[in-house]
């Protein structure tokens, strides 16, 4: 068995050495504790003695190499030993050509590897980022993709898009994010946030999903990390139907906010025997008005500073909305463009102060069951447009609430959605 | 109908619909009777069901598990309260050597149903003979089961469960929970043994918590969804048996897993979570190394400062969670 020659570590703090020197030569014979190389570090320069007798092979490293502690550098065979016949008999290399060739030692996560292994990448050649320059993922497909914009690539219950042009134009009903918060046996709840949020904010619902429900929740088009194709909310209503087909739901309760409920009207109304029922928490599409200067000086600012006056808008107690909101929704802009696409959005669909879309014929042809929530003291839309709805719907109206219910009122919101959820249950096709 | 009840409400209620569903049912345990129980859970039971179904056991800890076990034996479903999960150390021979392996030992002709619940945990200044979380000891012996609930609605639908099975059940309630508050509706229901719950999904990385670090755990998941990381949070509720599959499922998406648990982290829960994620197919979806959050290696103290410190709290598990989601 060929003992492996490693480049040690001769001080405390040292991290990598220079070999500077060899002493024997490739093929030459070496006696156990002669001196074999030379290596220098920070503070001096050091012979190693040769750990085993045997004839130098494979040697891996050239004076003026900078190596890390721990680096195989060469290897010392018995006399006679063949070296093919040893490096059966060595410890198998990795799948990855990471100490074949060589011969450096390499840090990289099972990840890493894995990944790497798949792309059929060189581990070797990529430089790592974690600690000690540990090779991590990102590294790997920071190797053969463009720069991402973002950090790691999702993977199983999060399907992040690609980074598709946020233009119109595109196709028709483009892939949305998802991520299934739970997963259960019971037809699931489809989450669908409001204008200018993303799927996140029903992260703190996950503790009132009724037991046995799943949940799924989307961010919509031109929010979070779905491109944008169409500013319409015909197409909203096919894209979210284009990924419920994706997850194999083929009934679900809808529970939406804003302009996410008016996406799940048109949703319901065309395809009623899909959705099971409609929670519409402070619904879009109801009536003309809109508090435009809330969507102006939302899409118009440029700070958490100057957002953050217009967040508080939203809810009573602007504490629930979380201290970081105008944090994330800045950096959501920055790091994955939303803002442009939420402007085209307000554009098309919230132009001069107005909902130009109503979901209210929508909603008549609907025939499940319908509950809507406002807050009375809604500052975004008005709580009296609950008066168009059919009458087939049952209204609750929160006092003390603002535009957000589902954060304002959890508890309650969520006991009604599921109440509505169970009436729906019994829509399904036996 | 669902109500905000107290983690020890709820438990109250399980017993109250347990004795009245099934007559097999009785309780026992130091002072659960005339004083309500060292943290008032049993309450007034023993004026609705009377002395002979809530038992008062003299101060032997020892003789009221062997008492227990006696009695399941004969085909009853004793439910033993110890004061503090400690004392239960006086009584292991009865749960390890007795209702552990009596049903192996006999060839299945007989089976021990009992429960023992055990009040747990640092937190409340009990110092280090009445603070420790010993659920892995317990977790480690063949034929037991283990649980560990985080919330009201699990302290119910899991005892319950553990009544109504066939065999030896340990109820871990740590004693911070008994008085937080969550959702319980009324009625009968069941919380499957063996079953994890995701408490809060995320995509960068999984805390697997127990028992009081579950509610840490969320707290610190919403203060890093601030910071633009999204934490995944497992309850596994019941340690043995242990739901892997979960683990796994959770691990293969996000890549980085962090243990929370209060138990000292050396030989704990997390030692346990960790191995079988390392021997998983989840290995190699592994892009960090794995981090165990537990216990400090040491008795618990009684300054209330060093009892704090003595446990992971909201700040450490942030702080851990942090170094691992950016490394």
């Amino acid at each position: 068995m060929p003992v492996e020659v490693i480049l040690p570590r001769v001080d405390m703090d040292m991290e990598r050495g220079k070999l500077t020197q060899w002493f024997a030569a490739e093929g030459e014979s070496v006696a156990k504790g002669q001196p074999l190389f030379e290596i220098e570090t920070d503070k001096a320069a050091m012979e190693v003695d040769a750990p085993a007798g045997g004839v130098l092979r494979r040697v891996s490293a050239k004076p003026g190499d900078t190596l890390p502690v721990g680096a195989i550098i060469g290897w010392i065979y018995a006399e006679g030993e063949i070296a093919g016949e040893a490096a059966k008999l060595a410890p198998r290399p990795l799948a990855v050509p990471l100490l074949a060739g060589d011969g450096r030692g390499l840090r990289a996560t099972p990840k890493a590897r894995r990944l790497a292994r798949e792309a059929g990448v060189d581990l070797t050649a990529l430089t790592g980022s974690g600690p000690l320059g540990r090779v991590q993922a990102r590294d790997v497909s920071a190797g053969e993709l463009p720069p991402p914009s973002r950090g790691r690539a999702g993977e199983g219950g999060v399907t992040p898009t690609p980074n598709l042009p946020r233009q119109g134009g595109g196709s028709p009903s483009p892939n949305l994010n998802r991520e299934w918060l739970v997963r259960g046996p019971r037809a699931p709840l489809v989450l669908i946030h409001g204008f200018g949020a993303d799927l996140n904010v029903w992260r703190r619902w996950l503790n009132h999903i009724p037991p046995g429900r799943g949940a799924l929740a989307l961010d919509l088009p031109g929010h979070g990390r779905s491109p944008l194709a169409e500013p319409d909310i015909d197409a909203f209503a096919a894209a979210i139907a284009e990924t419920l087909r994706q997850e194999g739901v083929d009934f679900a309760h809808i529970v939406a906010h804003s302009l996410g409920a008016a996406a799940a009207a048109a949703l319901a109304a065309r395809e009623p025997d899909l959705v099971g029922s409609l929670t519409l928490i402070a619904p879009a599409g109801l009536g003309p008005d809109i508090n435009g200067a809330f969507v102006a000086g939302f899409l118009a600012a440029r700070s958490p500073a100057s957002l953050r006056p217009w967040l508080a808008e939203l809810a009573e107690d602007p504490a629930v909305l979380g201290d970081a909101l105008a944090e994330t929704t800045m950096r959501q802009r920055r790091d994955l463009g939303v803002g442009e696409a939420q402007a085209k959005v307000a554009a098309a669909l919230l132009p001069d102060g107005t909902q130009v879309y109503s979901a209210r014929a929508a909603l008549a042809a609907y025939p499940g069951p319908v509950k809507a929530i406002f807050g009375r003291e809604d500052r975004i839309l008005p709580a009296r447009h609950a008066r168009a709805l059919p009458g087939s719907a049952a209204v609750h109206i929160l006092p003390g609430v603002g535009h957000m219910p589902h954060l304002e009122a959890r508890s309650l919101v969520a006991r009604l959605a599921r109440d509505n959820s169970a009436a729906g249950d019994e829509r399904r096709a036996t | 109908m669902t109500r905000e009840l107290t983690y020890a409400q709820a438990i109250h209620e399980a017993l109250a619909l347990a004795l009245d569903a099934d007559p097999r049912v009785f309780l026992m345990g130091e002072d659960i009777g005339l004083y309500g129980g060292a943290f008032q859970v049993t309450g007034d039971l023993i004026e609705r069901y009377g002395a002979e179904r809530v038992i008062d056991t003299p101060i032997s800890e020892l003789g009221g598990a062997g008492l227990a076990v006696g009695a399941a034996l004969t085909g009853t479903k004793p439910v033993y309260e110890f004061q503090f999960s400690d004392f239960s150390m006086l009584a292991m021979e009865q749960i390890v050597n007795q209702a552990a392996k009596l049903r192996y030992m006999l060839g299945g002709a007989v089976s021990v149903p009992v429960v023992f619940r055990m009040p747990t945990g640092s937190g409340l200044g009990g110092a280090a003979q009445h603070s420790q979380s010993i659920e892995a000891w317990y977790a480690h012996v063949p034929g037991l089961k283990v649980l560990e609930p985080a919330t009201p609605y699990d302290a119910k639908g899991l005892l319950l469960a553990a009544i109504e099975d066939p065999d030896p059940v340990i109820v871990f309630e740590h004693k911070l929970l008994y008085k937080t508050k969550g959702p319980v509706p009324e009625g009968h229901y069941t919380v499957p043994i063996g079953k994890a719950a995701v408490r809060r999904g995320g995509r960068d990385l999984t805390i697997v918590a127990t028992g009081v670090m579950v509610p840490r755990a969320l707290e610190a998941a919403e203060a890093l969804g601030g910071q633009g990381i999204e934490a995944e949070v497992i309850d596994p509720r019941s340690l043995r048996p242990l739901d892997v599959p979960a683990i796994v499922e959770s691990v293969k998406k996000t890549s980085r897993l962090l243990c929370v648990y209060e138990g000292v982290k050396a030989y704990g829960v997390g030692a346990e979570i960790a191995a079988a994620i390392v021997e998983s197919d989840a290995f190699d979806y592994l892009d960090a190394p794995i981090v165990r959050l537990g216990g400090a290696d040491a008795p618990v103290p009684y300054s209330p400062v060093l009892d704090r410190a003595s446990a992971p709290q909201v700040e450490d598990i942030l702080a851990a969670a942090l170094k691992l989601a950016r490394g």
